[in-house]
C-alpha cells in the first residue's frame, strides 16, 4: 500500500507510447453514448436507464442521476457491484473497462467477473489500450492541474494538493495506471459524488463509488493488467 | 500474442529465448515451440508422441519463427509444428526450395480469416453478409460513440493483414459506413467479451482456428470467394499510395499451416519423417487446443499427455499405420 507521495494529478493529459490517443469529439456527441442496462439496449441514444415497473427507458443525465440517488440512496441497479457471467481468455485479476456502457469488469475464475459501475470522462477517456496498475493509494492527495487552478477558484486553494478525505475528488482509493514503468497520469479512483456513476463527467479518469473502489482495491494486485476498450464517447475520433 | 499476430507482423521479431541450453542438448531432437497456444500444444503433442511411439526424447523449446527456420537449416532444430502458408512463403522459398534443408509436410490444416459478428449482431440486427456492412441502417447498431457510424476492430497496427482489411473495406465500400479500429488483439477480443456479456452487437476482423469461436457464439460473414484476379494488394511497406493502388472486393484465400522438419531427419529418423507427414490435426482441434491453453490455462505438456492418451489409436495410426 502506498500513501500517495506526490499527489494525484488529474486526468487531463494524453496517453503516451503504445496507448491509442484520440482527439476529442465535438460537443454534440458528448451525451450521445449508448448505455445498456439489459438486453435490447437503446443504442447511440443518450444515457438511459430502464425502469422495469413502467417498461420504459428514461434519460439518465446529471439531474436525473442526482434525483435517483437522493431518492434511493444508491445508483441504479445496473451500476451496482455484481457478479456477472463474463467469458474471456483474459486471466482472473485482469481489469476490463468498457467506457461506452460505464462498466468496469474484474475478471474472476470460472468465466465470471465482478462488474462495477463507473463514471468516465466528459469526452470519453480519449485513449484506449493495455496498461497496468503501477501503484495504489489509500485516501490519495489530489493536486489539480495547472489549467484547472487557473480557471477554477475552488481548485486554486488546493494548488499544492488537497489532502485525502471524504471531500477529496479522488475518493477513498486510487489505482495509478502505468504503461510499462511510465505513469500514464490516468487513474481509477473513488469519488465524493456517487450519483455521477454511469455518467460522462470526469476529466478522463475512471471514477467509482468509494465502496466499490475500496472493494476493487482489496482484490487487485499491483501489476494487474488493465484493458481499456475502444468503446466510449470520442474514443474513435482520429483513428 | 496469437499465431496470427506473430506471423502477420511485418518484421518477424527474433525470439530471445533461443535454445534452453543443457536441456536441448540432452534430447535426441529439438522441436521449435511457437509462443501461441495451439503451436505450444502441438509442439508438446509431438514431443509426447515421439517418446511414446519411437522412444525418442524431444525438447520443445520456445523460439521465434525466423530463428526456428535458421535452426532447421543449420541442424540445431529438427521440427517446427506450425508453419503458416502462404504467410511464410518467403522462408519456404529460402530454405525448402532453394537450400533444400527444410521440408514441409504435405498435410496442412486449413485456416480462415474474414469478418465476424456475434449472434446478436447477426440475428437481431441482420449483419450476416459483408454487404450488410455497407448498409448504414444496419451498422448503426454497432455504433458505440454516438456519431451514427458503426465501429469495427480490424486487427493490430503491426499486422500486415490489418492493412489488407482496410483495403477490403475500401473495395467493398463499407469504409464509408464503418469506422475501422486498429488496436492490439487483446483489446479487440476483450471488446467482444464485453459485448457478449451485455448482449450488445459487435462485428470484428477475425480468423480461425481461434479460441473466440469456442468462447462465444460467433458468426462468419459470408462474402464473395477469393479471386486472384481481383486480389490486388499493395502493402504500406511497398508503396505510400498503397490504399489507392490496391483493390480486393473478395474474400481471403484459404491459408494452411504445416509441420516443417529438417531434411536431415530423412536419413537419421526416416520413421519419424513418415510420422510427421501423416499428422493431420483438424481446425476444430486447434481451436480446442487454443481454448485449453489460453482460456483454461492448462499446462501445455500435461494437456499433450492427455491428448495423446485420448487419441491413442490416431497417434498410433500416424506412427505405424
Amino acid at each position: 500500500m502506498n500513501v500517495n507521495p506526490e499527489g494525484a494529478k488529474t486526468c487531463s493529459g494524453g496517453g503516451r507510447g503504445g496507448l491509442q490517443r484520440f482527439s476529442l469529439a465535438k460537443a454534440a456527441i458528448l451525451l450521445a453514448t449508448g448505455l445498456a442496462f439489459s438486453v435490447g439496449v437503446a443504442l447511440a441514444a443518450g444515457t438511459q436507464v430502464y425502469n422495469p415497473k413502467t417498461g420504459q427507458w428514461t434519460n439518465y443525465d446529471r439531474t436525473q442521476a442526482y434525483k435517483y440517488y437522493r431518492t434511493h440512496k444508491q445508483v441504479p441497479e445496473s451500476f451496482r457491484m455484481q457478479v456477472v457471467k463474463f467469458r474471456t481468455a483474459e486471466q482472473p485479476g485482469t481489469i476490463i473497462i468498457d467506457g461506452n456502457q460505464h462498466f468496469l469488469y474484474l475478471v474472476q475464475p470460472g468465466q465470471k467477473a465482478i462488474r462495477y459501475g463507473i463514471g468516465v470522462g466528459r469526452d470519453g477517456f480519449g485513449w484506449a489500450g493495455i496498461v497496468r496498475v503501477g501503484r495504489t493509494a489509500e485516501w490519495p492527495t489530489w493536486t489539480p492541474p495547472a489549467e484547472m487552478v487557473a480557471r477554477d477558484p475552488n481548485a486554486r486553494k488546493w494548488a499544492k494538493g488537497q489532502p485525502g478525505g471524504p471531500d477529496n475528488p479522488l475518493g477513498a482509493r486510487a489505482l495509478y495506471l502505468y504503461e510499462g514503468d511510465q505513469d500514464t497520469i490516468y487513474r481509477i479512483h473513488g469519488t465524493p459524488e456517487p450519483w455521477t456513476i454511469g455518467l460522462d463527467v470526469s476529466s478522463g479518469c475512471i471514477r467509482m463509488n468509494n465502496d466499490d473502489i475500496v472493494d476493487l482495491h482489496s482484490r487487485i494486485q499491483v501489476g494487474a493488467k488493465v484493458i481499456v476498450l475502444m468503446q466510449g464517447a470520442a474514443l474513435y475520433k482520429g483513428v | 500474442m496469437s499465431k496470427w499476430q506473430s506471423f502477420r507482423m511485418m518484421a518477424l521479431a527474433a525470439s530471445t529465448s533461443l535454445f534452453a541450453g543443457a536441456g536441448a542438448q540432452a534430447a535426441d531432437l529439438v522441436i521449435a515451440m511457437p509462443n501461441w497456444s495451439s503451436g505450444q500444444a502441438t509442439a508438446n503433442i509431438l514431443k509426447v508422441a515421439l517418446k511414446k511411439e519411437f522412444g525418442v526424447e524431444a525438447d520443445a523449446v520456445e523460439m521465434g519463427t525466423l530463428i526456428a527456420f535458421a535452426g532447421l537449416n543449420s541442424g540445431t532444430v529438427d521440427i517446427h509444428p506450425e508453419v503458416w502458408l502462404p504467410n511464410l512463403d518467403n522462408l519456404v522459398k529460402q530454405y525448402v526450395t532453394d537450400a533444400g534443408t527444410v521440408a514441409i509436410s504435405p498435410v496442412g490444416v486449413p485456416a480462415w480469416q474474414g469478418i465476424c459478428a456475434n449472434r446478436t449482431a447477426a440475428d437481431k440486427y441482420g449483419i450476416k453478409d459483408i454487404s450488410d456492412l455497407s448498409d448504414p441502417k444496419k451498422t448503426a447498431a454497432v455504433d458505440t460513440d454516438g456519431d451514427g457510424r458503426g465501429e469495427m476492430w480490424i486487427g493490430a497496427q503491426t499486422w500486415s493483414s490489418t492493412s489488407i482489411e482496410r483495403i477490403r473495406a475500401n473495395s467493398y465500400g463499407y469504409a464509408k459506413t464503418v469506422t475501422l479500429l486498429e488496436m492490439p488483439e487483446d483489446v479487440g477480443m476483450a471488446a467482444v467479451d464485453a459485448a457478449e456479456a451485455t448482449e450488445q452487437p459487435v462485428v470484428f476482423g477475425c480468423y480461425a482456428p481461434h479460441a473466440v469461436f469456442k468462447l462465444h457464439d460467433i458468426v462468419r460473414l459470408t462474402e464473395p470467394p477469393y479471386d486472384p484476379a481481383k486480389w490486388q494488394i499493395v502493402l504500406p511497406s511497398e508503396d505510400p499510395a498503397w490504399e489507392t493502388k490496391s483493390s480486393a472486393p473478395v474474400g481471403w484465400d484459404t491459408a494452411h499451416y504445416h509441420i516443417a522438419y529438417a531434411t536431415a531427419l530423412r536419413k537419421e529418423h526416416p520413421e519419424i519423417v513418415k510420422f510427421l507427414e501423416r499428422v493431420d490435426f483438424k481446425p476444430e482441434e486447434s481451436t480446442e487446443m487454443s481454448y485449453a491453453l489460453q482460456v483454461e490455462r492448462q499446462d501445455p505438456y500435461e494437456f499433450a499427455q492427455q491428448w495423446v492418451t485420448k487419441n491413442d489409436a490416431r497417434v498410433k495410426g500416424w506412427a505405424k499405420p
